[in-house]
């Protein structure tokens, strides 16, 4: 069994229930985030378009952050999930750096890494995710990559031609995919994030695990 | 709120997202490379002094393996203190996991400490010179990989696309050579005469001229070979945030210690050859800094 995600962007319609589903379900401490909607405006007025993008770890199959780990507290599960131990994690922020999606970050009560580890408690006792479950127009679709006829594996087959991952270059082999993507929904550097124009404040960083 | 600007070519704006991370390595990284790089360079200079210039380097042997004890403990004490859990340490040695380079850096670090413990106890206590400089040769070697781990882990950041390990690993060493003979210029004083002078200081030269031409070779052809490197030079480049920090590491380590040595060949000066060594430590401390942080400026997400 290898667990994965799809995201279908054309649905996604960024309530951000998924995001606040997680945070609760994980009790994810305030300003970090396992899981975030990333809003991107394209275009100029009056031709405008808003894209949203649910933005999670993608539990690469080659996953930089494994790798780096000193002490294995990254590590992988039976059924593909990238999880973490909290307890063994020395807060060296390796994983941090060496994720190419930004998908990690220093909890600030337990001054250790964390990120999505795709709700494996409650995977384990077969139920879905929480964000999945959330989601109120089906955009996330999780479920067995290597079962054919699980809805992930039939979601992709039928748009094979649309099934995008972020950043296929580092070689990460992400199981985490999106359909109707684009390059700004995907590509960090396709768009321009500028200081201070986020829609409700100006917070744009935050220090890494609320120490430095 | 003041009117987004937009990207001509893409029109995208990011409107709306969570406060992403800052600075993830901060300074104290920096200082964990400055302190590697004097603590493992010293014992590449001894040895050559050992065997260039034996007269002059025959005192240095217990100065130069204490200095050396202390800056490789000043970058284990920054490392400790960079970490979110120190207490946990102990985890590297007894959960060690063999991918990672801080792992395998943990475990050559700890061994050449205690050879230079060793080190010490030949030539503080039993002064038998002999067996110190037996013994010597296999901590030179363990040198050169402490000193190359960090491009390892720098490389390991698969999203830094600036830290390759073919150049970091060259841009270690020749820190390690340039901060081992700045420390020996002054560590040796008038215990080295002008010949082992003239080498410390063709050494502290041409490091910190390859050093240099590394650099600006990055800065002139890194954007075309990645996205993401391009972007990342752009935070050195213009008005960047980075821009003058850069350019003051390049002249205070590279420069100006190239332009002093020069001057102090030709005039014999045992001062300007100190100033240059100077320079070139501050230096170096800005230009690892540099380095550090412009890749951490980057949105990953």
């Amino acid at each position: 069994m290898q667990l994965g995600f799809l995201v279908d962007l054309h649905l996604c319609m960024g309530c951000k229930g998924c995001e606040i589903a997680c945070k609760v379900e994980n009790e994810v401490p305030l300003s970090t985030w396992r899981l975030r909607v990333k809003y991107v405006d394209v275009g100029t007025f009056p031709e405008t378009k808003r894209t949203f993008t649910p933005l999670r770890c993608n539990h690469c199959e080659n996953a930089p952050c494994e790798r780096i780990c000193p002490v294995s507290a990254l590590h992988y599960l039976e059924n593909g999930i990238v999880n973490i131990d909290k307890e063994r994690c020395i807060g060296c922020a390796g994983c941090v750096m060496a994720c190419p999606y930004g998908a990690i970050y220093i909890d600030p009560q337990t001054q250790t890494a964390d990120k999505c580890t795709y709700c494996a408690h409650r995977v384990a006792s077969s139920m879905m995710p929480a964000c999945v479950v959330a989601c109120p127009v089906q955009a996330n679709i999780f479920g067995d990559l290597d079962d054919p006829t699980s809805n992930i594996s039939k979601y992709i087959s039928k748009n094979q031609s649309n099934v995008q991952v972020r950043k296929p270059e580092k070689g990460t082999n992400p199981h985490h995919f999106y359909t109707s993507g684009g390059n700004v929904s995907l590509h960090p550097l396709a768009s321009h994030r500028v200081d201070g124009h986020s829609l409700f404040n100006k917070i744009t960083t935050l220090p890494v695990g609320g120490h430095h | 709120m003041a009117a987004h600007e937009i990207l001509a070519a893409t029109n995208a704006v990011v409107t709306l997202d969570v406060a992403i991370p800052g600075t993830v390595w901060p300074w104290l990284v920096t200082v964990n490379m400055w302190a590697k790089s004097i603590g493992t360079g010293v014992i590449f200079m001894l040895f050559l002094l050992l065997r260039k210039h034996p007269d002059s380097a025959k005192d240095l042997r217990f100065s130069t393996t204490l200095v050396s004890i202390i800056f490789i403990h000043i970058f284990l004490l920054f490392t400790l203190a960079d970490l979110h859990q120190p207490f946990r340490m102990w985890h590297i040695f007894f959960y060690p996991h063999v991918t990672s380079a801080i792992t395998i850096g943990a475990w050559m670090a700890t061994i050449f400490v205690g050879l230079l413990f060793l080190l010490a106890y030949f030539s503080f206590i039993k002064k038998d010179n002999a067996k110190f400089d037996k013994w010597l040769t296999p901590v030179v070697i363990l040198a050169i990989p402490v000193t190359m781990y960090t491009a390892a882990l720098m490389s390991q950041c698969t999203a830094r696309e600036l830290w390759q390990m073919p150049t970091e690993t060259a841009q270690m060493i020749l820190a390690a050579l340039l901060a081992g003979s700045a420390t020996m210029i002054l560590l040796g004083g008038s215990k080295l005469d002008v010949k082992a002078q003239r080498t410390m200081g063709a050494v502290l030269g041409l490091s910190a001229f390859m050093s240099f031409t590394m650099y600006m070779a990055e800065y002139i052809f890194g954007p075309m070979k990645a996205e993401e490197v391009a972007a990342v030079l752009e935070y050195i480049k213009g008005d960047g945030p980075y821009t003058v920090m850069f350019w003051l590491g390049q002249w205070i380590a590279y420069l100006i210690p190239m332009g002093l040595i020069l001057l102090a060949r030709t005039n014999n000066s045992a001062s300007i050859l100190k100033l240059a060594a100077i320079l070139a430590l501050a230096g170096l401390w800005v230009v690892k800094h540099v380095w550090l942080m412009i890749p951490q400026l980057l949105p990953m997400s």
